[in-house]
This record gives C-alpha cells, sequence and structure tokens, in this order.
C-alpha cells in the first residue's frame, strides 16, 4: 500500500552576533541619553552648524567640531513622511514591526534634519508641518541605545 | 529579546551588542526526507543506488552526479564505516550543534560509495586517524525529530 510521503522541513537559525564600540563622541551622545533624556549634537567652531549625529569633522569646513555640545530642540516640524503598509521585520530580533509603519524627516528648531519614526497611524492625518515631539523611554534601565532612546515622534497640537 | 548596550568603566564610550537574526527553512524533498525519517522511525541509515553506475549514495540523493540517472532503489547500509577526512574547531560558534570542540567527520559507511558528514563523537583528539573505524550513536527514539542531527554523532570503534 502507497502510504502518503512525509516531507521534512529543516529549519537553521544561526543568529550572528556582533558588538561594536560607539567611540568617544557617540559616546557622549549614548551617555547624555540614558543619564540626562537629552539628544546632543555637536557643534562646527566655524559654520555654527549642530553635526546630528556627531561627527568629529565638519563636512562643509574640514574643520575638527570639537567638544562644544548643544541639545537638540525635543519638538520639529514634519517635512516629509513616509506611510509603510508592509509587515516588515526586525533583522536583528527577528519581530514583526508594527504595521502601518509610519516615519518621517522632522526639521527640529534648530535647524537639524532628524529621520525617526511617527506615532500618527492615521494616513488622513499625517501631514506635512505637523508639529511633532520627542517621546522618552522613561524607564532608565531600558535606555542606552543613544537615538533608540526616543522610539518615536507623537503628533502635538499647538 | 532586544539590542542591548553597556558603558565601558572609565571612559566615554558605550559598547553596543547587538545581531542579526537569520532564519533558514527550507524543505529536505522527498529522498531527503524518506532518509531522515527512516533514521526517525527505524534508527537505519539508508542511501540510494544508481543503476547505471552501481554507486550507492548515502546520504541518499535522487539523481546520480555522474550518470543523471534517478536514483529509484533504496538500499540499508550499515552503521559502521571508515573516516575518509575529519577536522576540529575549536573555536565555539553559534552555527555549531554541540558545544566546542566539535570534531567533523567524512564518514564512508560500510556498502556506501560516498563520504557522509558528520561529527565525531567520544573520541580522543590524539585518536583520530584517517582509516579509523567508526560507528553511528543515535539518538533515544523519544528524542528523534526527524534531522539528521537524530544520529548523536559517531563513536570510535
Amino acid at each position: 500500500m502507497a502510504k502518503e510521503p512525509e516531507y521534512i522541513i529543516v529549519n537553521i537559525d544561526t543568529p550572528r552576533k556582533y558588538n561594536w564600540s560607539t567611540g568617544k563622541y557617540l559616546g557622549h551622545v549614548y551617555a547624555e541619553a540614558k543619564e540626562n533624556k537629552k539628544l546632543v549634537g555637536n557643534k562646527c567652531p566655524k559654520c555654527k552648524a549642530i553635526m546630528w549625529g556627531p561627527t568629529i569633522v565638519c563636512p562643509k569646513c574640514k574643520v575638527e567640531t570639537g567638544w562644544e555640545w548643544e541639545e537638540l530642540p525635543e519638538t520639529g516640524t514634519v517635512t516629509q513622511y513616509t506611510y509603510l503598509v508592509f509587515p516588515l521585520w526586525d533583522p536583528h530580533y527577528g519581530e514583526r514591526w508594527a504595521n502601518p509603519h509610519p516615519s518621517g524627516t522632522i526639521l527640529l528648531e534648530n535647524g537639524v534634519y532628524q529621520r525617526h519614526f511617527l506615532e500618527e497611524t492615521d494616513p488622513e492625518k499625517l501631514k506635512v508641518g505637523m508639529r511633532v515631539q520627542a517621546v522618552w523611554k522613561e524607564d532608565y534601565d531600558e535606555r542606552g541605545l543613544g537615538m533608540q532612546d526616543v522610539p518615536y515622534y507623537r503628533t502635538i497640537e499647538e | 529579546m532586544q539590542t542591548t548596550s553597556e558603558k565601558i568603566e572609565g571612559m566615554d564610550v558605550w559598547l553596543y551588542h547587538g545581531q542579526i537574526y537569520i532564519p533558514n527553512t527550507f524543505s529536505a524533498g522527498a529522498t531527503g526526507s524518506r532518509f531522515l525519517t527512516t533514521i526517525r522511525d527505524k534508527a537505519k541509515i539508508t542511501g540510494t543506488r544508481c543503476k547505471e553506475c552501481n554507486r550507492v549514495y548515502v546520504p541518499a540523493r535522487s539523481v546520480c552526479k555522474d550518470c543523471f540517472a534517478q536514483l529509484k532503489e533504496w538500499v540499508e547500509v550499515s552503521d559502521k564505516g571508515t573516516v575518509l577526512s575529519y577536522t576540529i574547531d575549536s573555536e565555539p560558534k553559534p552555527i555549531h550543534p554541540t558545544d566546542a570542540p566539535v570534531i567533523y567527520g567524512i564518514i564512508q559507511l560500510d556498502g556506501a560509495d560516498t563520504g557522509f558528514v558528520h561529527m565525531i563523537g567520544g573520541a580522543d583528539p590524539e585518536q583520530l586517524r584517517i582509516g579509523m573505524r567508526v560507528q553511528a550513536v543515535f539518538k533515544p527514539k523519544e528524542e528523534r525529530i526527524g534531522s539528521v542531527l537524530d544520529i548523536k554523532h559517531f563513536k570510535p570503534l
């Protein structure tokens, strides 16, 4: 009697672990985010522009930026946004990302552009020019991942 | 699970611990599945014979690599064999099925004409030789899941 053949599915999960050091400048951003709930950028001594993320050399003036730090404002204006409706997954731990998944470019008050996720999931309510504010991880022990200590920006009414 | 980081003591530098998740799923196919289920259900290693060149493939494959003939004839081979080659990996890696050091060997089982890649266990590295005789050690029946690792390792005779 012919039996229905059984098919074996082979699963091999091989997460690759890696470590990297932030270095001195990005390390300062991590420390400020964890200890003081602040995102900081460093300043070019020549053109006075704020570097975000921090850099050692100003890409425009080609001079060393030094150790002058300025806090980024909590609030800003959305200049671009995208609204992703595809179930992407986190490449690090294989978890599904929230779906829909809106993100945007936010012009902060001091002229720094910040690309980040947005809280607003209703595409009708997403607008260029909407005002947003950074939302922090409140738990001290959860913080420690630099810019990721701000998981998203929420819409504010002004 | 989530990404973590730690501050390096005495420095304004953080160490970021990350990982890249690499899932991999594939079907063993009709021939591979039968090979694996026979190990699981009967604790027996089987292969396929080529009618053209009389070669016995272990692990079983569906097409002869030289004759391109369809391999339909199943034969049972011995659980004892000869080591054709081996290597010792002392570095722990997530890909290893067991703790380091791992000894990988290519084993030609009695009755087969090809090498079968598996692990050699319960052996002193000093004792390893090409041509040494080994025997398959199967896991207990309740632990066998239809994987090639249902054979725990090959032990020296």
